[in-house]
């Protein structure tokens, strides 16, 4: 009896929190290729970070995924499936120096978890192959979405209200603006590098 | 420090600082950076020098060491599909050629600036524009263009053709450099460890320990140079050795080898041609399609090993093409020790007379020579310490005229023409695109001595220009070379030259007391 219960009121819960939620899409222009959108962080909220670890691969001499959007409080799995070896560092966590990190060298096969606190970009690179490239974005919310190549995107179950979105592409300033989600919003964004 | 020395080091930082502004950015690069789609780093720590990776990669045949194909971001082109080798020997053997014309290029140029002193030896001959060759204190020197091709047929067969196209400025005449075809892992048909058999034929390098053609070096070490070619000047001891041959001269022949330069032991066995007299040539009832190389039937051996300690602690590190580092992978701490030896035979040929004393005939000297040393690497993260020494020594066998004779009817030995030295070397990488590089090349020469380089002051004979004043050359060269990137390079050293005096060939004294004529050199060079 008890049970039924908890399931009907976590089931209503449920129904409120999407009947409340809406969307944001919308088309980054001004650059080629895939670039991350993302809510920034809503004062006062904390999210749960995720119990998922994405694996960013480096493979073929090249990181793959080019682009990995996680959310903040995300474990990254790096995997080495190449031959040779490898190594990975960023210099900075959006833009931020001294959050720097070596995470060192592992054979073929093997990965090396790192969680990101830290919201922001993460330029990954790799100190034997200087031309691999890569980046983890770290979005400090659950909502956020990867664009096609088109720059189409869509974030889906953003709860209605006010908030800041921001848009990230390689090599592109980013773009912020205001965005009030209500239902289905659009949001569209012209970048320049 | 004088004032010429201070003009000097001015002028060579102006010029580095050219070199520096006015190259280009290049986003070009050679063949293999194509193919795989990585930088020059990937395998060169300051090209041409090899990283580990690059030795693997050299070792298995211009091929990734291990599953090379996943690597390869230009697919080859099939020269038949591979269950053709099913078919075989009722087919072709299947093979692949690279999907672009594995094709890069290579171009430097330099600019030097030399002592003050530089004409001093214009005092032998006051007064004579015809025996005063002019040395310019400053000069830009075209170096040369060249073409090199390489990469990997399939089956394990390597290629590798570099040509100069163009040598010391427009339209100068270059030559080909090596051009051959590996057969790696031969051993594998006899069921031998992986690598311990390949096979090279064509025109190549010999397996010297440090490369010459492929030195990173704006000069190359002096040891390689040294050939043995005395003088019969009527002083003693008498050399009839005209040995042209020098370690950095190209070999035509056949090189098996085995095992690898990153780790454990390596070695190699060439038979190549003997051409001491550097006069090739075809005589006129021989079809002249290629003539001929070599100017004897016998043919020289050459032979190296060499043993090579990765001193990583981490055992699994150890035995990887690259240590794993704290923060990435690098080159191991490493320490290698290898010997070589080279035999062959020096011809001279005279124009004498048989045992009467009277009917002509040529007669011919053989006479056997070999060089042999050894060496050494130490590396350690981003510093290595090398060097070489080698000794040489080519019987000697004077022409022998009979008391009353006028032309020599044979030979009688003589003290032998000996050589050696050798080179010590360290390079430290400061940062990733900066090299310094301190240099110790040293030859001791009985054909320096013989020659007259070196001679007792109060019985001088005529010195050739810029000979050294003692028989022992040593020769000391600070260097510093920056990657602007991964294939645009300048290069700068002092060269601290040996000692020379002039004499006066008349009187015999000395007309200077004993000077260095210093040089430095900045280069510039890129591959593309």
């Amino acid at each position: 009896m008890k049970r039924n219960v908890l399931v009907s009121i976590v089931a209503m819960a449920a129904i409120t929190v999407a009947a409340n939620a809406g969307t944001i899409s919308g088309k980054v222009s001004g650059v080629a290729g895939e670039s991350v959108v993302y809510v920034e962080a809503v004062a006062g909220k904390t999210f749960p970070a995720p119990t998922q670890e994405p694996v960013m691969d480096q493979k073929g001499l090249m990181f793959q995924p080019h682009i990995l959007a996680v959310q903040q409080g995300t474990t990254v799995q790096f995997l080495n499936s190449d031959s040779v070896a490898h190594n990975v560092f960023w210099i900075s966590v959006g833009g931020n120096k001294k959050l720097g990190h070596n995470l060192g060298t592992w054979p073929k096969g093997d990965k090396r978890p790192f969680k990101f606190d830290s919201p922001g970009a993460v330029p990954l690179l790799c100190n034997v192959h200087p031309e691999m490239s890569g980046y983890v974005v770290v979005s400090p919310t659950p909502y956020f979405a990867t664009t096609d190549k088109s720059g189409d995107y869509k974030i889906e179950n953003v709860p209605d209200g006010s908030y800041t979105v921001t848009a990230w592409h390689e090599g592109a300033k980013n773009q912020s603006k205001p965005v009030t989600v209500s239902g289905d919003t659009k949001a569209d964004f012209t970048l320049s590098k | 420090m004088p004032v010429h020395q201070g003009r000097s080091m001015f002028l060579v930082v102006v010029g580095l600082f050219c070199c520096l502004l006015f190259s280009t950015s290049s986003q070009a690069i050679p063949a293999f950076s194509r193919q795989y789609g990585t930088s020059c780093s990937t395998c060169h720590v300051d090209f041409p020098k090899l990283n580990d990776f690059g030795k693997a990669f050299k070792d298995a045949g211009f091929k990734f060491p291990k599953d090379d194909e996943t690597f390869i971001k230009i697919p080859p082109v099939m020269l038949g599909a591979p269950a053709q080798a099913e078919l075989w020997p009722h087919t072709i053997f299947p093979g692949t050629i690279p999907g672009l014309p594995p094709i890069g290029l290579r171009f430097n140029t330099f600019f030097q600036v030399v002592s003050a002193n530089r004409n001093n030896f214009n005092l032998q001959h006051p007064g004579d524009p015809t025996m005063q060759p002019f040395i310019p204190r400053t000069d830009f020197q075209p170096g040369l263009f060249s073409i090199f091709m390489a990469g990997n047929m399939g089956s394990d067969i390597a290629f590798w053709v570099d040509d100069d196209i163009s040598v010391g400025g427009a339209n100068s005449n270059g030559g080909l450099g090596d051009g051959y075809l590996k057969f790696v892992n031969l051993g594998r048909f006899l069921k031998l460890p992986t690598d311990a058999l390949s096979f090279r034929v064509g025109q190549f390098e010999l397996d010297l320990p440090f490369s010459q053609a492929r030195s990173w070096n704006l000069s190359g070490w002096d040891i390689y140079d040294e050939a043995n070619i005395g003088v019969l000047n009527g002083l003693s001891p008498q050399q009839n050795v005209n040995n042209g041959f020098a370690f950095s001269s190209a070999a035509q022949g056949v090189e098996f080898s085995g095992g690898h330069q990153y780790r454990g032991y390596h070695y190699s066995l060439a038979i190549v041609n003997q051409n001491t007299g550097g006069t090739p040539g075809s005589g006129t009832n021989v079809p002249p399609i290629v003539g001929f190389v070599s100017d004897s039937n016998f043919k020289d051996l050459y032979g190296r090993f060499s043993y090579r300690f990765n001193l990583e602690r981490d055992p699994a590190s150890r035995n990887e093409i690259q240590a794993a580092g704290a923060s990435g992978p690098r080159d191991h701490t490493y320490l290698v020790l290898g010997t070589y030896y080279f035999y062959g035979r020096s011809v001279q040929r005279f124009s004498g007379a048989e045992s009467n004393g009277t009917t002509p005939t040529v007669i011919s000297a053989r006479e056997p020579f070999y060089r042999v040393g050894g060496d050494f690497s130490f590396n350690y993260r981003t510093f290595n310490l090398f060097g070489l020494y080698m000794a040489g020594h080519d019987q000697n066998l004077l022409p022998f005229t009979p008391s009353g004779g006028t032309l020599p009817t044979g030979f009688i030995g003589a003290r032998a023409a000996t050589f050696s030295g050798g080179f010590l070397e360290a390079d430290y990488l400061a940062l990733p695109w900066v090299m310094a590089i301190m240099r110790w090349d040293v030859v001791k020469s009985t054909a320096d001595q013989i020659n007259a380089i070196g001679a007792d002051i109060n019985a001088p004979p005529p010195s050739s220009f810029f000979s050294p004043f003692s028989a022992t050359r040593n020769r000391f060269t600070p260097g510093i070379q920056f990657l602007v990137h991964a294939n645009i390079k300048t290069s700068f050293e002092y060269q601290i030259r040996p000692q020379q005096i002039v004499y006066d060939p008349s009187t015999g004294k000395a007309l200077t007391s004993p000077f260095r004529t210093n040089s430095a050199v900045a280069g510039l060079e890129f591959v593309y």
